[in-house]
């Protein structure tokens, strides 16, 4: 049978409303698959069908993975589908089918044998562990106005996952996390409730060179690059280890890095 | 009294000194404890711990680690601190750690703070000081972050009981494995002195416990539990003695986590020893690869090491050590085996063990949905069979499994060490070493103008270059790589993905797809 591929876009709303075009389409999951963004080689033989986001349609999927799979899994998925994996589309489709047409529910993710699982599983590990290493490596630093600032540069979309963490913690605090490879910024006010603000990176030009500290910042930021550098051991100096459980991608963020 | 502290120093110069002061301490970890802001001031505590950054040595750097005064009335042989040491002091007052605390932590710089202190006049003094600056720190600036203190030994109980209602863990250090060991190295220090507050601490968190069950909102006590800490590499004890020592901690005392020390010379003591290759690391490291043994996989010290054999075998890990030695265990049938059993597998790890009973409910696992999972096959392959059959043909005889796991490490791609075998840190190792690299058997894999022979096997991406012979029937399978002038002859089998390019010669070889 010929093979038919969804192309979506590249967010939740986007890949959950292909999921329900799928489904819609009543032909079978077997030939069937979801490809987030446009792909640059099409296939010969192959049907490739749009489908554009759509709020009622998302709502429905999330509440059938939530009924049929569990809040468990539906975390694993949404984990997937904000991974920066070229095929997460497809493992995502194809594991909710899985699911729910192997009644496997909240043991969903436990069916590793399946490929599409497998994957999945992998993919939301990837970013599951990425969310971790964003909790433990965001530095934040104090602007004029009693703001922290933070910025970013995660591989997989890691905001929606690292937000509340922080709005828990800091929930006195104004702060604002920037993600520079995706233009997004995570945004809390004192006490309040956070959100995302997206598609504005015409206006972050000019926001490096705007920026300007506290007049503590500095003065914090020598104390604990001071502190860092007299913690290490000289006996135990292994620069090897520090990067293997620091990747360099994250210290070009880190204040403690950067001043030598 | 007078307090002998300088007048005038910077706030950066104490944090120098007093942070240089507490970096012997190992204990690190903001884990073990779970708590949701509740709105009066900033923090939280995640369970899972969080690590803010990594030092130059490659330790995590979790809490503000430091000492309130580095001022001390005993004399420790092996403490940088001690008496009669001539360095910089310095003190801290309990608004400086506790500014330095919220301003790291509102920077995501550190998970909390973690206060220690030399003996200044007393341990009351001093333990009242450490209670006073955290009291204020939850109570002023209402810090809800993790809070790891010192409890130090012969303080009033009172003191200590406080301090356990303010902190997430608590932690006293045993420093030797032996009672006689510390009498030799901190004559102002006792076995009994350290182990009451110890005890303290754990039958407030038991009562604590009890306490919650009734009452949901009354205080927590210590909820992160409490750890200490050994030197080792000071004194001849054996690593059966610090084991054993560490594994009636865990049952007798109920700790959370016993850390083990590497021993660094800084005071050039004449009654310790000279370490010219640096700190113990290897042997530190099998503790700790021992220890998660005792915590994790259900062994017990006695049958990891005995009276005669007291010491780790430094070239493999206990747990490959244990196996190569149990080998009537083995091999464990993957789709099979109970949970136990499986933790026994080196390659296994607690997380591929769970993930293996899981997936094989929907049906039995092949070796690709093992490495899928996380097992590290290179290891495990020489231990499990799925569905009966093994990844190999391999044979289950101790000499021939450590060779095949040590021969690993000679490559630099077997277990993954954080430096060289001798302990000193790692250097890069060269993979094409000239000469031979034959044992008496001839069971072995080959580099380099190297002469196989017998009936060696060679597998897994094997690269063999230049003028090496192969002969007399080799197996040779996978993605191995053959080239320059080598010489293969005899009944040799070559499977698999293999290349052989070069002048090679073969002769009389069987070659399968």
């Amino acid at each position: 049978m010929e093979e038919k591929y969804i192309i979506c876009e590249d967010s939740l709303e986007g890949i959950f409303t292909a999921i329900y075009d799928a489904y819609a389409l009543r032909e079978g999951h077997e030939h069937l698959h979801v490809q987030v963004g446009e792909t640059d080689n099409y296939r010969l033989f192959a049907t490739y069908l749009h489908s554009r986001p759509d709020s009622g349609k998302t709502e429905k999927v999330v509440r059938t993975l939530k009924e049929r799979l569990g809040e468990h899994v539906y975390g694993s998925i949404c984990r997937a589908a904000s991974s920066d994996g070229a095929d997460k589309g497809d493992a995502v489709y194809h594991t909710v089918v899985d699911g729910i047409t192997g009644g496997h529910g909240e043991r969903t993710m436990d069916n590793l044998r399946n490929p599409y699982v497998a994957r999945a599983f992998a993919l939301a590990r990837r970013t599951a562990n990425e969310v971790h290493h964003e909790l433990e490596f965001i530095r934040f630093q104090e602007l004029k106005q009693g703001v922290l600032y933070s910025r970013i540069g995660p591989e997989n979309n890691v905001m929606p996952f690292v937000m509340p963490h922080f709005a828990d913690r800091l929930s006195p605090e104004d702060f604002m996390i920037h993600d520079e490879n995706r233009g997004l910024f995570g945004v809390h006010p004192a006490r309040g409730e956070w959100y995302l603000v997206s598609g504005v990176e015409q206006g972050t030009a000019g926001l490096q060179e705007a920026i300007q500290y506290s007049d503590q910042e500095m003065e914090y930021q020598e104390l604990f690059t001071i502190f860092h550098k007299t913690i290490a051991i000289r006996e135990r100096h292994n620069r090897r280890l520090q990067q293997q459980m620091l990747p360099l991608r994250f210290q070009d963020y880190m204040v403690e890095f950067l001043q030598k | 009294m007078e307090v002998k502290i300088a007048p005038q120093m910077s706030l950066m110069d104490k944090l120098k000194i007093l942070a240089d002061a507490a970096k012997y301490d190992v204990s690190c970890s903001s884990s073990g404890s779970s708590r949701k802001n509740d709105g009066t001031g900033i923090g939280n505590t995640v369970a899972a711990g969080l690590c803010h950054s990594f030092g130059a040595d490659g330790r995590c750097i979790s809490l503000l680690k430091i000492l309130f005064t580095n001022e001390c009335i005993y004399d420790c042989r092996y403490c940088i601190n001690r008496r009669s040491n001539d360095v910089p002091r310095a003190s801290f007052t309990p608004d400086e750690v506790c500014n330095l605390t919220m301003e790291f932590y509102r920077r995501n710089y550190i998970e909390g703070l973690f206060l220690s202190s030399g003996i200044l006049y007393s341990p009351d003094y001093t333990m009242e000081l450490i209670c006073e600056a955290v009291h204020k720190l939850r109570t002023v600036h209402r810090f809800q972050g993790y809070i790891h203190v010192k409890a130090i030994p012969g303080a009033d109980p009172l003191l200590i009981q406080r301090a356990g209602y303010l902190a997430d863990r608590m932690s006293v250090n045993l420093e030797m494995a032996t009672a006689e060991g510390l009498r030799e190295m901190a004559p102002n220090k006792h076995r009994k002195t350290i182990l009451k507050p110890m005890r303290q601490i754990q039958n407030g968190i038991e009562e604590n416990k009890n306490e919650l069950t009734l009452y949901k909102h009354a205080p927590h006590f210590c909820e992160a539990g409490q750890s200490t800490q050994m030197v080792v590499g000071a004194l001849p004890e054996s690593d059966y003695q610090v084991m054993s020592v560490a594994e009636s901690l865990y049952e007798k005392f109920s700790l959370k986590r016993v850390y083990y020390s590497a021993f660094v010379n800084v005071n050039e003591d004449k009654q310790l020893p000279a370490i010219t290759a640096g700190p113990p690391l290897l042997r530190e490291h099998r503790l700790y690869q021992a220890d998660w043994l005792l915590r994790f996989y259900g062994f017990k010290v006695d049958e990891l090491l005995t009276k005669e054999r007291p010491n780790f075998n430094m070239a493999i890990d206990p747990k490959a050590d244990w196996a190569v030695r149990h080998l009537e265990v083995f091999p464990v049938e993957i789709n099979r085996a109970d949970y136990r059993l499986l933790l026994r597998v080196p390659g296994i790890g607690v997380k591929s063990a769970r993930r293996i009973i899981t997936a094989r409910r929907f049906g039995s696992l092949t070796f690709d949905d093992l490495k899928k999972m996380g097992v590290v096959l290179k290891r495990a392959l020489y231990f499990i069979t799925c569905s009966g059959r093994m990844m190999y043909p391999t044979k289950l005889d101790e000499t021939y499994i450590v060779q095949n796991l040590t021969y690993q490490n000679q490559m630099g791609k077997g277990e993954r060490l954080p430096f060289l075998m001798d302990g000193t840190p790692y250097r890069q190792m060269s993979l094409f070493d000239e000469g031979q690299m034959l044992d008496d058997t001839g069971n072995f894999v080959n580099v380099c103008s190297s002469k196989t022979t017998g009936d060696s096997r060679i597998t897994d991406n094997s690269v063999i270059t230049r003028d090496s012979r192969i002969t007399d029937n080799s197996v040779i399978t996978g993605d191995s790589r053959i080239t320059g002038n080598s010489v293969i002859t005899g009944d040799s089998r070559i499977t698999g993905n293999s290349m052989i390019t070069g002048d090679s010669k073969t002769e009389g070889v069987l070659y399968t797809a």
